[in-house]
């Protein structure tokens, strides 16, 4: 089960004029300046909960941005046993609360993407929160602020289905994956634990 | 002012204890607005928020903006003025010891004074850079003149920017970098990108240049690599380096041929088209296409494309620039503009990406070894003769022109300059052929460098004096549009540092100059004197007050005076800066590079930046996120290339030159020609790419040509990747 959390700023107000993260791939020129900007919000404490891969790196320059699709019912969360992973009333999957982290790192491994991480120091997971601070007051992540390529956008769902529309061409061909960004995928992913209810051989 | 649809009302986030100084990058010519965060208790600079109200960039910033912040209180800062007294030290980081200012000054002077009474007054020189405000470039240029009254004065925008400056001033009768204010580059309908890896070099003009593209707009990149911005564009020109000039006139003769052009503009407002026509008739897209090795289709749908466009832009930068014809080769891609009259109007001009922060300002102001402030001729009677006035020194001892940056390091070497005062620039990783270079600067009889970093030049100095980041001092810089912004200060000076314009005052006093120097107490003053000078000069900044920069997000120059606003559209009125009003196309031979690849030299090397580093990399080197992406230099080699020599992918090689050699680990990408390899220039010592490039300077601007040279490849014993 996972929790919301509610939050006294965050008013029905700003819920109509929500804008999302939204991301254009083919955009990515690999600068990964989203990476050093990451470092700089408050509470992510230097270390960047964002990652940029060469798509082909022998071949040609192609990069893409890896970032948390704040999944609608997202795996880290359901995987785990603590309910350190909170859901905020934008949507945000926040990173795990210090006080109930109990470093089992099954969310490291449940997320299909890769984003939660852990650091053994602190025995702690932490991952994109996309910067709470900034996005419950609609103010862009600082990823999205300064993403130089526009692959990284802060928009509205106004301004997001204005896209789509656009690469909609009415002609049955395939244009773009629009209606999935959101990661209602058609693939299953088994959570952590597959070797429970397991019976050992001897 | 400039709003367009990228703008968007954003409030900033402050912290408790927090507030947000607006300033620009330390960086490149795009200057993007930020906002340094500064703690109120400890009133140290701790981060960066982006401003989202700067027209030009929105907030955007590179990996290099969000991180300039780091330079400021970094522990490898210079605190205090440094001596070494043993010479023979030089070219090491060892035997320098802490000194007051007291006893730098007076060492300084007294070796000054001691060389210039032994060997001349032009056995001293300065050489600077385009990395510091119009007020330090403007105050450099005065002190070599006045204080140390020398004729030897350059800098490092001849390794930069000169030949866009040269190509503008031939074209044009001006060198605005930008004929257009960048918020109209989206809304073109073609881009012409030469020579420029736009992505990783100015990255945040990029939401622009993919906005074209999804209006349905046009882009075209000529680059020898498939860079981030060549690989989406509608055509790559995938040229030989150093063939610019046969491309440019390949496109001009397809222009003419097709009907492209504007022959009522050409008419009325341009010289030169007949002789052009003549010229390019054999340029034919077969010819051209046999020079420049891009196949001959590709030619004509660029020609095409441009041709057709109702409005577009053409713009370029290094790739083309840093040739030994790099004038030619702007003047040729600017005849583009000026057959089709795609000029003088919103949303079609000619643009070059400018390399420094303020590689336009720093060049308009007397930096340059012939300029004066005002971007006025120093051999121009009448203009040196109002500069003196200015100055308060008689016209008469207003030294001559002297030579430009790398003739400098050959007047060093045969000993007749024999003191340097180098400021805000790494040559002994910049400059080319650095073998050279190096030893001239160990050649030298007294150094001093000015420097916030011990740099690699830093290195070869007797004296370090310690300067100040961009963010503990404030003025103007001039951005790659031409606009005229402000640096705010964020921070006092750490240590005993000062900003470079104090120690000139101070410097000036103790030579015996205080006079033209010393009513000159803060950065204010020297920018009341600065706009003074370069009044009714061709980039005249009289009308640019910091007031008026503030009200209006910057101000473009030429702004004559309180009323004038600035001009963001040059040549709005078909007027060019000619006497006779008319721009110049001109008529261009093709020359090859001045080293073809040959037998023992087989490969053509061509040199460039990387994302995550500027310049020398003596700033960005030194903050963990950039050299973390990337710690060292690497040579890309195409995969039928590599088999050839049999290398592998991260497999350690000797690349060779005529003038030098390095270790380079081997990076395979398809995205490259095959008979060119590429290494990035940001490293020191053993690693600088420069220990292999040439020194062949254009005949005009006088800048070397970094970006093609024959150079060859060696497998190593030892350098197998395991």
């Amino acid at each position: 089960m996972t929790m919301t959390i509610n939050d006294s700023t965050y008013t029905t107000e700003t819920a109509k004029t929500k804008r999302r993260l939204y991301m254009e791939l083919e955009n990515c020129i690999g600068c990964r300046s989203c990476l050093a900007a990451c470092t700089q919000c408050g509470g992510h404490e230097q270390r960047n909960r964002n990652y940029v891969y060469d798509v082909n790196p022998l071949v040609n320059r192609q990069t893409m941005p890896l970032m948390c699709l704040h999944c609608v019912d997202p795996a880290c969360a359901r995987s785990c046993p603590a309910q350190a992973i909170q859901i905020h009333e934008t949507g945000a999957v926040l990173s795990a609360l210090v006080e109930k982290c109990i470093g089992c790192q099954n969310c490291t491994i449940a997320c299909p993407y890769g984003i939660p991480k852990f650091d053994e120091e602190e025995n702690l997971m932490y991952k994109c929160d996309l910067c709470i601070d900034r996005t419950k007051d609609d103010i862009p992540p600082m990823c999205a602020s300064v993403c130089p390529s526009n692959t990284l956008q802060w928009l509205t769902e106004e301004e997001i289905a204005e896209k789509q529309n656009r690469h909609d061409l009415d002609n049955e061909k395939w244009v773009t994956s629009m209606p999935y960004l959101e990661g209602e995928t058609n693939v299953k992913v088994n959570l952590p634990g597959i070797l429970q209810g397991t019976v050992k051989l001897f | 002012m400039q709003r367009d649809k990228f703008f968007r009302e954003i409030e900033n986030v402050t912290h408790p204890n927090e507030k947000l100084v607006k300033t620009h990058c330390s960086y490149c010519g795009m200057q993007c607005g930020m906002n340094l965060r500064v703690n109120t208790i400890t009133n140290k600079i701790i981060g960066v928020e982006p401003r989202y109200d700067w027209p030009v960039t929105v907030g955007k910033m590179c990996p290099k903006g969000v991180t300039a912040y780091q330079q400021t209180n970094h522990d490898d800062r210079i605190l205090r003025p440094l001596i070494r007294d043993d010479a023979s030290l030089k070219g090491t980081k060892e035997g320098f010891r802490e000194a007051s200012w007291d006893e730098a000054y007076d060492l300084i002077a007294k070796r000054f004074g001691e060389l210039q009474s032994q060997y001349g007054k032009d056995s001293l020189s300065v050489f600077s850079g385009v990395s510091m405000t119009n007020e330090k470039c403007y105050l450099t240029g005065k002190f070599a003149r006045v204080a140390l009254g020398t004729r030897y004065i350059d800098y490092n925008g001849r390794f930069c920017m000169s030949s866009a400056a040269g190509g503008f001033l031939r074209s044009f009768g001006v060198d605005r970098g930008s004929t257009l204010p960048w918020t109209d580059v989206h809304e073109t309908d073609c881009l012409f990108i030469a020579g420029s890896n736009t992505a990783e070099c100015h990255p945040t003009s990029m939401f622009r240049v993919w906005a074209v593209q999804e209006r349905g707009g046009y882009l075209i990149v000529a680059d020898p690599r498939e860079t981030p911005v060549a690989r989406r564009a509608d055509v790559h020109l995938d040229l030989r380096p150093g063939t610019d000039l046969a491309l440019a006139n390949g496109i001009v003769h397809l222009l003419i041929k097709n009907g492209h052009i504007d022959e009522a503009f050409i008419n009325k407002h341009t010289n030169g088209f007949d002789e052009t026509k003549d010229l390019v008739k054999d340029f034919t897209p077969e010819h051209t296409s046999m020079i420049t090795g891009v196949a001959v289709e590709k030619i004509e749908r660029a020609a095409e494309i441009y041709g057709k466009a109702p409005n577009a832009i053409v713009m370029f930068a290094r790739g083309i620039e840093q040739q030994h014809k790099g004038v030619d080769n702007v003047s040729a891609y600017t005849n583009m503009a000026l057959v089709t009259g795609k000029i003088g109007r919103p949303k079609a001009g000619v643009a070059t990406f400018t390399g420094q922060g303020n590689g336009q300002g720093g060049r308009e102001h007397g930096q340059k070894s012939d300029l004066l402030p005002g971007y006025r001729k120093i051999y121009d009677k009448e203009g040196a003769a109002y500069v003196s006035k200015v100055w308060g020194i008689d016209p008469e001892d207003m030294p001559q022109a002297g030579v430009s940056a790398y003739e400098m390091f050959e007047l060093m070497q045969e000993k007749t300059i024999r003191g340097l005062y180098l400021l805000c620039s790494n040559p002994a990783v910049s400059a080319p052929n650095l073998n050279f270079v190096r030893e001239a600067l160990k050649n030298l009889d007294f150094m001093v460098c000015g420097d916030f970093y011990l740099s690699e030049s830093a290195e070869y100095a007797d004296v370090i004096l310690p300067s100040v980041t961009w963010s503990e001092d404030e003025g103007t810089v001039t951005n790659l549009e031409g606009r005229i912004i402000k640096i705010n200060k964020a921070q006092e000076p750490i240590g005993e540092s000062k900003p470079d314009w104090q120690m000139q005052v101070e410097l000036a006093e103790r030579l015996g100059k205080g006079k033209h120097f010393s009513h000159l107490k803060t950065a204010k003053d020297v920018a009341e004197e600065f706009r003074l000078a370069s009044k009714g000069g061709n980039a005249d900044y009289y009308g640019a007050t910091w007031d008026k920069i503030d009200e209006q997000d910057g101000v473009f120059w030429p702004c004559k005076d309180a009323e004038d606003k600035g001009t963001p559209h040059m040549f709005l009125d078909k007027k060019f800066y000619h006497p006779d009003g008319k721009a110049k196309i001109c008529a261009l031979p093709y020359r090859p590079p001045a080293e073809e690849p040959c037998e023992d030299y087989p490969l053509r090397l061509t040199t460039g930046r990387v994302v995550y580093h500027y310049l020398s990399g003596n700033q960005t080197r030194r903050i963990q996120f950039l050299n973390d992406m990337c710690p060292e230099p690497y040579v890309e080699v195409h995969p039928v290339t590599a088999a050839k020599y049999n290398i592998e992918h991260d497999e350690n090689i000797l690349l060779f030159t005529r003038r030098g050699k390095a270790n380079y680990k081997v990076k395979i990408t398809e995205a490259i020609r095959e008979d060119t390899v590429f290494v990035p220039y940001h490293f020191g010592h053993d690693e600088s790419i420069n220990l292999l490039t040439i020194a062949a300077l254009d005949p005009m601007s006088r800048m070397p040509e970094f970006k093609a040279c024959a150079a060859q490849i060696e497998k190593l014993k030892s350098g197998k990747v395991l």
